[in-house]
């Protein structure tokens, strides 16, 4: 079978490339709290427990949260003003500075294999400077008073300038403190106890599976963990328990605006450690180790999505599109032991028309990722991927991603990811005339799935490449 | 002799100047000390205060003024009964309002003009600017003038206590701290230092 690999190449170029990093640290809160970044980090964005409870509490901190703000305020009202609600606007504050924080990101590859499917899309290159610094962010995040948050990213590519998250966050509701909040705007959807960066090794926690991408060639195509514009209720009920339930737009790859609207839940329950609110702790055991706990947090998670976007083949610019709706089911399990942590999840995902044809398709997602705080500026392990595509009437094909590799702390604001990223794959997804496709998703732009078939690659095709060692490189200030 | 008999006269007479004056005016002793608070930057949102002086106590005027946008002093202590001038020093109008206890509004007035209030009800009033939403003040109002507002540092000095055991007592904006018994003899100073928290 002759197959004409360029589209593939550049596919794989696109999806490597084209992938924006979503939302990291955040010094504004650093500055309002007058407090460094390791009080909720240890190297960034992963958080520690207290600051996995911050982030929760839609950024505040347990307790009253202005009591700890250091940062001078400006009065938008006083309290008492409440006491004259209505006649008076309920008050608030702003921080006497502009509440934002910036920073750059990027990757260097170096490859040692010059056959790995980037190096043969990129000409043979061995080292890859190019994307060093890829991307520039302004990130916000500030109280208007103890109960409404705000929180928000605006990021810099050579794609274009991306609102990644704009949320207000209506905090304490109804009900026990934490138990109900709402949050409106764009951002990543809630379907774990922890942060969507709660990785040592990748970008986001849990691996995407971009499926009508690799079928059907969709530009923007729906995955679990993304930037979505909608309506989120969450909570954290007795300290133990955390939910979400949220409506937000789909995915619409098309000019004209189809209703594509996507609903999703979460239900998690923490087993010893700190609260999950933070509430009344009493500080780690070991003062010098604010990271280390023992705990034990399970999630399940359901998403029912639906995205629009071209037939495949039809003329550009066409306006004519499909409807592919999908629905996913998934759990993931968080194992902490003192400095020792382990994460497990694997979600299922059915799509009614993901394939190129049209046809139903299942995929599966597996990920764990093993690390252990050794110093806290140095923190090994490995991760594993693996995506696995079922469609209907075909073959069930497999990608295992492992990742070996280490966080460095240069500073607290300072990170370098060190990785390996090696893929097994077990076939390839086919297009409709049965010629084999490229490899696309996972966490990070650093260690995706981008198996390529080589020209002689038929879809049953085995194939292991030592992909890349790849350099992150991340500051904020 | 004629040295005695005046000394004598002289003692009379101070003791009846003393008298007439009432418990505010004699021979009392201090109540001072340190205010600590967590989170400290309440601080200055807090009074310490006598409970229940027996006596009764000659009414005042005080001034609270508004200056650069801000209420001056920031907390100012009167007792029951007491009125409060309060000032525009600044070339904006301003306004006077409190949504505390009985309430009041004083409606808006113009650079050196001077309203007042007479504050019938013991209690703190917050004291906000309806044109001016950022401005905060307070008035304590106490049942005796013994009250002294914390300054930056977390210092008070409550003087001229008359002779007796009372209780301490601190008003805090979103504080609290514990009441305490204290001894107050004449000429002395006691020292009594406070913790506040949430």
């Amino acid at each position: 079978m002759t197959i004409n690999v360029l589209p593939l190449r550049l596919a794989i170029l696109l999806a490597v490339a084209g992938t924006a990093l979503p939302a990291r640290a955040i010094p504004a809160f650093a500055r309002k709290y007058g407090t460094s970044c390791l009080t909720c980090h240890t190297a960034y964005p992963k958080l520690t427990p207290f600051g996995e409870a911050f982030r929760r509490n839609g950024y505040r901190f347990p307790g009253v949260d202005s009591d700890y703000v250091k940062q001078e305020q400006v009065a938008l009202g006083q309290e008492a003003n409440k006491k004259t609600f209505p006649k008076t606007v309920w008050p608030a504050a702003l921080p006497i500075s502009v509440p934002i924080a910036i920073g750059a990101n990027g990757q260097a590859f170096a490859y040692p294999d010059k056959n790995a499917s980037v190096p043969r899309a990129s000409n043979g290159t061995q080292l890859a400077l190019d994307d060093l610094v890829a991307e520039g962010h302004l990130w916000t995040g500030a109280a208007l008073d103890d109960t409404i948050t705000v929180w928000g990213e605006l990021t810099l590519s050579p794609d274009g300038v991306d609102v990644e998250h704009a949320q207000l966050l209506f905090n304490d509701l109804l009900g026990p403190k934490h138990a109900l909040n709402l949050v409106v705007g764009k951002g990543f959807p809630t379907l774990t106890s922890f942060g969507p960066h709660s990785s040592y090794l990748a970008d986001l926690a849990m691996p995407n599976a971009p499926v009508t991408a690799i079928y059907s060639g969709s530009a923007d195509p729906f995955v679990l963990v993304d930037n979505y514009t909608g309506l989120e209720v969450n909570g954290v009920v007795a300290g133990r328990g955390d939910w979400s339930l949220g409506f937000n737009t789909g995915k619409n790859s098309v000019g004209t605006v189809f209703p594509n609207e996507s609903f999703y839940g979460h239900l998690g329950w923490k087993i010893g450690g700190m609260r999950l609110d933070g509430e009344g702790s009493q500080g780690p055991a070991n003062a010098m180790e604010p990271w280390a706990e023992t705990a034990l947090t399970i999630d399940v998670f359901g998403y029912r999505a639906s995205e629009h976007f071209g037939i495949p083949g039809a003329a550009p610019g066409a306006t004519v599109a499909v409807r592919d709706g999908s629905s996913t089911l998934g759990a993931a399990v968080r194992a902490q032991a003192g400095s020792g942590e382990v994460d497990l999840g694997y979600y299922a995902q059915w799509h009614d028309h993901g394939t190129n044809d049209l046809a139903k398709v299942r995929a599966g997602v597996a990920y764990a990722e093993a690390t252990y705080v050794v110093y806290p500026w140095f923190i090994p392990g490995i991760r594993v991927e693996d995506l696995m595509l079922s469609p209907n009437g075909g073959s069930t094909v497999s990608d295992l991603h492992l990742m070996p590799g280490a966080a460095f702390l240069v500073r607290p604001n300072v990170k370098i990811v060190l990785v390996a990223n090696v893929e097994i794959g077990n076939g390839y997804p086919q297009d409709a005339t049965g010629a084999p496709l490229g490899w696309q998703g996972g966490a990070a732009d650093w260690g995706s799935f981008v198996l390529a078939p080589t020209d002689t690659a038929t879809p049953t095709t085995k194939r292991s490449e030592l992909e890349s060692i790849a350099v992150f490189l991340a500051w904020a200030l | 002799m004629v040295n005695t008999s005046l000394a004598s006269r002289l003692a009379v007479l101070a003791l009846g100047l003393s008298a007439a004056a009432g418990p505010a005016l004699a021979a009392g002793g201090t109540i001072s000390g340190k205010v600590e608070a967590t989170p400290p930057k309440y601080l200055e949102d807090t009074v310490v205060y006598l409970k229940n002086v027996p006596g009764t106590f000659p009414k005042r005027t005080e001034k609270m003024d508004q200056k650069g946008m801000k209420f001056l002093p920031h907390v100012l202590t009167v007792t029951k009964g007491d009125t409060v001038d309060f000032l525009n020093h600044d070339n904006v109008a301003h306004n006077v309002y409190s949504p505390d206890n009985e309430g009041y509004n004083l409606g808006t007035f113009k650079q050196n003009e001077t309203r007042s209030h007479v504050f019938e009800k013991e209690g703190t009033y917050t004291q906000l600017c309806s044109i001016h939403p950022e401005m905060l003040g307070y008035v304590f109002v106490g049942q005796n003038p013994y009250a002294s507002p914390v300054d930056a540092k977390g210092h008070y000095a409550i003087k001229n206590v008359p002779p007796g055991t009372y209780q301490l007592e601190v008003w805090n904006a979103k504080l609290k701290a514990p009441a305490k018994s204290v001894t107050v003899a004449a000429g002395q100073t006691v020292t009594e230092n406070l913790t506040l928290k949430r």
